[in-house]
């Protein structure tokens, strides 16, 4: 296979992370069988054995590719500025603060800040007024839908309880 | 006329007379089949009161319709936003999104409401004629059967691998490992499992698919203003376009017919489901079509076959439920129990003592999907909007629903982690080129060969041979090969004919 002169080079270190993912997950799995009865190594030998295999083609093909100047270790198709730009950073942040948090304050005012705070970042700021109430009339519209009509188990914070008792006693 | 036709007849007055709970139930099958980790079964749990307040009949009904419209759900957001709503709908957006992507999100949709539609009705109606003869299915699926069944939805993963053989089998064979996490069935001894005592149960497959397909599509779709490719391609919804999908879909009829009975044979084997199902036609559809390349880029046979499929399973699994008491999935086993508590008791003697519950059953689906097509139709034109939500609302929309949906099934805050984590791996699989849906095959199978394949080797005392110790399997095993090898045949026979080299 040969690239055009002007073609952008693979970036090969990007697609390397899964296989890397895929070799230690499945060397650390091993080491948790090593010592089990059969019955419990036979199935995820086979198939551990054939991942292992089929990465070590690939580290081969990769291999390949550098020496011929087809690709560059780079993680140019992983990381890039556009992730800052856009908004995606943020957007993980955020969600991460939405599983922290969800389990103190609840499902409503959870989604509620994380729904508000990622759309903000995402807009770079614009639409805060239209933002705000999207993001309370989602929030409002999930714990009727499901908390207050269906009672699903959702995580509940004080928003919950204090609604849980308003509509209690009327 | 005899008195099973009588018989008939009055059930399906009876069931058509309670039409007012139906059409509601359908559009809440709808709400809760589109939202991951609120399946119809979780929904009868939760709605468990209400049905036992209600009569027999009005139980009954409810739980069917909810039942299909459940399933037909989790095709919506599977087709718009690439989030399929339960495992059974992973295959849809394999050829509904790249539809939706390029602005034919209506036809998507028309497509897979008749296809689920017609492929429900057709299993249902096949089921109610064919029901001894199916309810020996079961009997004769042992481990080694299942595990060619099995096989034939793993094979789907060297299908989307066809662009890059070895990255579509590092990604399938990884889905298998994590598959594999979790205590194994003969000694529960825990394997890979990090030291959660959450995952001594293996890998609870709602975080799985919400991390895979929902979150990770989430951080991908904010590159775009809207999940439509070009801005131009926003069409004004009308009915045309719905009746262009209705139109694209009763043109494949022969393709909805085979592909809903593949699902009704698999819904009958206990434990297989809606998942394996429709991996299987899928993969058989790609197979067998003169035009596989087209499959994953929208494909409206792609889209029709894991539809027809899906649904015809929902007929199946209720066989082996009324003729042997053995509930075929989740949502039967629940069935079971409200109908047990109504005074039903399930086997060969139900026909006999209360026919009216057996045939009842299989006239509530069939009712249901012709109410369907009637009231989802319609919708589809306005159910396409979601792709012109700008993405910047969406994308968090779609990461709140959904991670709480990972938490609902086992309560577990562990679930919510576990969703983002692999949510995280998607999206490094998407930005890199490896397919998420190979993964989510390997999650979902990986355990189930896992277990039938331990039980043909301890049967046998570990003689491998006992794979092909079976007729029906033998028959199987070459079923599955020549669905490997034909296709590979018929490629080589159209590129001769493209090329006019004469075939020797």
């Amino acid at each position: 296979m040969t690239l055009k002169p002007d073609a952008p080079k693979r970036q090969l270190g990007g697609e390397l992370v899964i296989p890397a993912l895929a070799i230690a997950f499945t060397l650390y799995f091993f080491s948790t069988i090593w010592n089990s009865p059969w019955t419990a190594q036979v199935s995820a030998f086979l198939v551990g054995g054939i991942l292992l295999f089929v990465c070590a083609i690939f580290l081969v093909r990769v291999a390949l590719m550098l020496r011929s100047g087809q690709g560059t270790l780079g993680f140019g198709n992983l990381f890039t500025r556009e992730d800052i730009r856009s908004g995606r950073i943020g957007l993980f942040a955020t969600t991460i603060g939405y599983c922290v948090l969800i389990d103190r304050l609840g499902f409503t005012l959870t989604t509620f800040l994380f729904l508000s705070i990622s759309m903000y970042v995402l807009s770079k700021g614009r639409n805060v007024g239209f933002i705000t109430l999207i993001s309370a009339i989602m929030a409002l519209a999930g714990w009727a839908v499901f908390i207050w009509a269906f009672d699903t188990r959702f995580p509940r914070g004080w928003f919950e309880t204090t609604m849980k008792a308003v509509l209690a006693n009327g | 006329m005899d008195n099973t036709t009588a018989l008939l007849f009055e059930v399906f007055l009876e069931t058509a007379s309670f039409w007012y709970i139906i059409v509601p139930t359908i559009f809440l099958g709808l709400i809760v089949g589109g939202i991951p980790g609120f399946s119809a079964a979780n929904t009868i749990i939760i709605l468990m009161p209400l049905t036992l307040a209600m009569s027999l009949q009005g139980g009954l009904v409810f739980m069917v319709a909810l039942y299909c419209s459940a399933r037909m759900g989790a095709g919506i957001p599977a087709i718009l936003v690439n989030i399929p709503g339960t495992a059974g709908a992973a295959a849809t957006p394999l050829d509904g999104y790249p539809m939706a992507k390029q602005g034919k999100g209506q036809q998507a949709l028309s497509i897979s409401f008749v296809a689920s539609c017609i492929g429900g009705l057709l299993t249902t109606i096949i089921a109610l004629a064919a029901m001894p003869i199916l309810a020996r299915v079961g009997f004769y699926m042992h481990s080694t059967e299942m595990i060619v069944v099995m096989l034939f939805g793993i094979s789907l993963i060297a299908s989307i691998a066809a662009q890059d053989m070895v990255k579509g089998l590092i990604a399938g064979f990884l889905g298998l490992m994590i598959g594999s996490i979790g205590t194994d069935v003969v000694y529960a001894t825990p394997r890979g499992t990090f030291g959660f005592l959450e995952l001594y149960d293996g890998v609870p497959l709602i975080p799985a698919l919400v991390g895979l397909f929902a979150v990770s599509e989430a951080f991908i779709i904010i590159e775009k203003k809207l999940i439509v490719t070009h801005e131009g391609d926003v069409r004004k919804p009308s009915w045309h376009a719905t009746f262009e999908g209705v139109n694209i879909a009763l043109k494949r009829w022969w393709h909805i017919v085979w592909t809903s009975i593949i699902g009704l044979v698999i819904g009958v084997i206990p434990g297989a489901g809606a998942s394996i199902a429709s991996f299987v036609a899928y993969q058989q559809s790609r197979s067998f079509s003169k035009t596989p390349e087209l499959y994953g880029t929208g494909h409206p046979e792609g889209l029709i076959a894991p539809e027809a499929a899906n649904n015809g399973v929902t007929s199946g699994t209720l066989v082996p439920l009324l003729v042997l008491g053995i509930p075929g999935g989740a949502t039967a086993a629940i069935m079971l129990v409200v109908l047990q508590y109504h005074g039903v008791s399930f086997g060969p003697s139900l026909f006999e003592n209360q026919p009216k519950v057996g045939y009842g059953m299989f006239m509530a689906m069939a009712i249901s999907y012709v109410l369907m097509i009637f009231t989802i139709l319609p919708l589809s034109r306005y159910m396409s909007h979601v792709t012109t939500i700008p993405t910047i609302y969406l994308a968090p929309m779609i990461i709140s629903f959904t991670l709480v949906g990972a938490f609902v099934p086992r309560e577990y805050m562990f679930d919510l982690y576990l969703a983002l984590g692999f949510g995280v791996l998607g999206y490094i699989a998407r930005r890199t080129g490896y397919h998420v849906a190979a993964i989510l095959i390997g999650v979902i199978l990986g355990p189930l060969l896992e277990k039938y394949f331990l039980w043909s080797l301890k049967k046998s005392d570990g003689d491998i041979m006992v794979l092909f110790s079976s007729n029906l399997g033998n028959i199987l095993w070459l079923c599955l090969l020549l669905s490997l090898v034909l296709p590979a045949i018929f490629a080589l026979q159209r590129k001769r004919k493209s090329q006019g080299i004469p075939i020797q």
